[in-house]
């Protein structure tokens, strides 16, 4: 059996190891990203808070400060080349006591010292004009206007197809357990499965001390799984906030937010708990109830129940407390990025830039693409039919009726959409994979109308048994065969 | 187009509103059915349980009703779904079949139906696998689909639908563990409970409720738990079930999306729309019907209000096709009785 070889192979479709490719699919080199789980964005990425932060909270002269305000810079360009949903919407810390106000007067020169453009210490009245709904305890404010909100995986989709549509292969489900060198070649295996590559990035999140140990490389930190617990609340509440809002930080960190995310709804959270498993995204009653008193800290009279969904992601926090970018010392053209917790959204295409730069000082030929593809897909940037005005969605229909075919009312999903959802460069062929494209099933009924219809289209347009369709993984049949 | 009477939704609510409209001298030509789903109906098509008007099945009713709206010669178009409505009931509509549309209305009849809510199950613990899903979805899969969403259920809400589709997994072979409820007494009507859950040795505990579930891929357990006087578990009493599928029924809501984003004004208490004694919402000409304006008890009542919503209609419709005298807001003046807050 011929082992496919390659330039570069990316450990990780998470943010950083999309973000990774999608700069090198620039570039006239073979490469591959390999992902343990059935879908980009399976990790970290999916569940976060969904925040581009400034780049004031980052200690000076970090790394993490360096690629946070780089990464906040480069945000809008990516996401107009992409069209993905992406708003400066602007941040706000607030502050209830005189200590506070010393904090956020600190965090702003920070900020500034890191290059952050625009800070201002907000008055109480200023704020209140800005969020009526604050909490009226509140007595100051640091603004931030370069903050954004942007969706975590629909950027990672958008990375990753634009990648796949320059050339990029995608392997899912392929859960690296060994990796040989030749010293000239690396083979990075998964069970039977292997292939061969010059350059290794390893973009594994959680798991990138454990692909470290596969080269007899120790990483000199530990990476800790710290899972944060999440509420969102319906579109109708929607205005609720207009900024992403934090308190004042603590030891323990950024402390719980409420924000508004670019579909519209309002997100709550995080938590912060250290967790055994690195694969534990499980929601707590404990959990629900700490946010929720985060949340009311900072907004008093909110609506939580208006919950459609709660959720938990796991950070990989690396105990040194700094992103870490570097070429292994065992192993040449080895580049490890690690330890990328928040703000590594923010961050992600920065990134990227400087894992391409170590790629190059490490000797890999960089020759831009002559046919290179700027969007998401050789056809466009594949606009959804709620995105779309008027005009747009009477053209979808004319060529194309399945887009006069609506699946999921609550999100405006029609049959058109997931269907193109589903012959895209990476296929969503799973009911979570199209959700998470589509948004089909993410409103407030959360799929109990339109998930069996989403399954028919998948099973037809695939070709396959209903029963087989899956919800996410291997093993979440839907259906458990027919009845008698 | 133009139409004197736009019906959106063809379930049991907007079929009698339609026959009812003819009856009161509507001509059938000037009335339009709107249906989201490829078959008219609504959910009777998946309620193949009888206990509808004289002890018919869901499906028997449902196909009266079509038959007779037919046999009327109204238009019903199926796959048509109202993307927004105006206050000057000017709806935009799309269907594969037509494409996009825009409808110009004298009235609309909101019979748009209900939502099963999922709040019930939000606060639960753990992780969200494959096999969590909610009674309406698991009796389409079963009735319409004819597939088992699982075959050892943990069933949680206590509605007449939850211990429908106990009972139907249990025909069907299936093992229904226990149902529970969290509240000290069921939503749906007792008889259900004789009828659906004893000949088939179904538990059903009042004041339990899931509290955790399992697995990572497919669910694999459930926690439950009992509940004190205040709603709190009950540590002590927490028990590991195994099954394959947790089904969710914990009541509905009336489907307003259409009229909140027309920017009717909605009640607090029934999630529906503000009615005047005569149906019409806040925004003239509108009416609400069925579980759409609020959640009936049953059937008959369904069947009773959209009667009574048609002809209304018919009075307006009338009034305001008269040359124009003084208005009189008489219907105005008095709150729908049935709907106060």
């Amino acid at each position: 059996m011929s082992i496919k070889s390659y330039d570069v192979v990316i450990i990780g479709a998470g943010i950083t190891g999309t973000m990774t490719a999608f700069q090198i699919a620039k570039y006239s080199l073979k490469t591959a990203v390999v992902e343990a789980g059935i879908d980009v964005a399976s990790g970290s990425t999916r569940a976060n808070s969904a925040i581009v932060h400034a780049g004031y909270d980052a200690k000076e002269g970090t790394l993490k400060a360096l690629l946070n305000v780089k990464g906040c810079d480069m945000m809008a360009q990516i996401t107009a080349q992409l069209g993905v949903h992406y708003k400066k919407c602007g941040s706000l810390v607030i502050g209830f006591t005189a200590k506070d106000l010393e904090k956020l007067k600190k965090l702003k020169e920070r900020g500034e010292t890191n290059g952050v453009k625009g800070l201002r210490i907000l008055t109480r009245s200023e704020l209140l004009k800005m969020e009526p709904n604050v909490s009226k305890d509140a007595k100051h404010a640091l603004y931030a206007p370069s903050a954004g909100i942007v969706c975590p995986y629909d950027l990672a989709y958008a990375v990753a197809e634009n990648s796949a549509s320059n050339g990029t292969d995608y392997y899912f489900e392929y859960k690296v357990d060994k990796i040989e060198y030749d010293g000239k070649h690396y083979t990075v295996c998964a069970g039977n499965q292997k292939i061969k590559a010059k350059y290794v990035v390893n973009a594994a999140g959680c798991y990138a001390d454990e692909i470290a140990k596969m080269i007899d490389d120790d990483l000199p930190f530990e990476i800790i799984p710290r899972r944060g617990e999440y509420m969102l609340l319906d579109k109708r509440e929607g205005k609720a906030a207009k900024h992403t809002i934090f308190v004042t930080p603590n030891e323990k960190g950024k402390g719980i937010l409420v924000s508004p995310t670019v579909d519209g709804n309002i997100i709550v959270g995080p938590n912060a708990n250290i967790v055994d498993s690195k694969a534990d995204t499980s929601v707590t009653e404990d959990g629900l109830d700490e946010i929720s008193k985060g949340a009311r800290i900072i907004m008093p009279q909110i609506n939580l129940g208006a919950v459609i969904t709660t959720f938990a992601g796991v950070r990989p926090t690396p105990t040194s407390g700094d992103f870490y970018i570097q070429e292994s010392k065992k192993c040449k053209n080895f580049i490890h990025v690690a330890g990328i917790e928040s703000p590594g959204l923010a961050s992600a295409p920065a990134v990227s830039e400087y894992v391409v730069d170590i790629l190059k000082k490490c000797g890999l030929t960089l020759r831009k693409k002559r046919s290179y593809i700027e969007t998401r897909t050789p056809n466009g940037n594949c606009k959804l039919f709620y995105e779309m005005t008027e005009r747009e969605r009477k053209q979808a229909i004319k060529n194309d009726p399945r887009y006069a075919k609506m699946i999921c009312r609550c999100e405006m999903v029609t049959e058109g959409d997931i269907i193109n959802a589903i012959n895209r460069p990476i296929s969503a062929h799973t009911v979570d994979m199209v959700k998470r494209r589509t948004r089909a099933g993410m409103g407030r009924c959360q799929g109990a109308h339109c998930r069996t219809k989403v399954a028919e289209i998948i099973a037809k347009e695939l070709n396959i048994d209903i029963s087989e369709v899956k919800k996410f993984s291997s093993n979440s049949n839907l259906l458990l065969g027919k009845t008698k | 187009m133009k139409k004197k009477l736009v019906i959106i939704g063809s379930g049991p609510s907007g079929l009698v509103c339609a026959m009812t409209a003819v009856k009161c001298g509507i001509p059938a030509s000037d009335i339009i059915v709107l249906e989201r789903e490829n078959e008219l109906g609504g959910t009777l098509n998946q309620c193949i349980h009888t206990g509808y008007l004289k002890n018919l099945t869901g499906t028997e009713l449902g196909s009266n009703l079509i038959k007779a709206v037919k046999k009327l010669g109204i238009e019903c178009r199926t796959e048509t779904c109202v993307l927004s409505l105006t206050s000057d009931k000017v709806l935009t509509v799309i269907s594969p079949k037509a494409g996009y549309v825009k409808i110009q209305a004298e009235a609309v009849i909101l019979a748009t139906g209900c939502r099963e809510q999922s709040r019930g199950v939000l606060s639960i613990g753990g992780t969200r696998p494959a096999g969590v899903l909610s009674a309406g979805a698991a009796q389409r899969y079963i009735n319409i689909e004819g597939y088992m969403p699982g075959r050892k259920t943990v069933v949680v809400g206590s509605t007449e639908i939850a211990f429908i589709v106990a009972r139907r997994m249990a025909i069907e072979g299936g093992k229904v563990i226990t149902v529970v409820e969290p509240k000290g007494a069921p939503l749906g009507d007792k008889k259900y409970i004789k009828e659906c859950l004893r000949p088939f040795n179904i538990p059903f505990k009042l004041n339990h409720n899931v509290t955790k579930i399992y697995g990572k891929e497919r669910i694999e357990a459930v926690e439950i738990c009992q509940l004190d006087k205040k709603g709190k578990p009950i540590k002590k009493t927490k028990q590991k079930i195994e099954c394959d599928s947790l089904v969710y029924s914990c009541g509905y809501t009336p489907d307003v999306d259409i009229a909140i984003d027309a920017g009717i004004r909605i009640k607090r208490d029934t999630k529906g729309p503000f009615t005047k004694r005569n149906f019409e919402t806040t925004i003239s000409g509108i009416f609400a019907s069925g579980n759409a304006h609020y959640i009936h008890k049953n059937i008959d009542k369904i069947i009773k209000e959209s009667v009574a919503v048609a002809e209304s209609v018919a009075k307006y419709l009338q009034k305001s096709n008269q040359p124009k005298k003084e208005k009189k807001n008489e219907d105005n003046a008095h709150v729908n009785s049935e709907n106060k807050e």
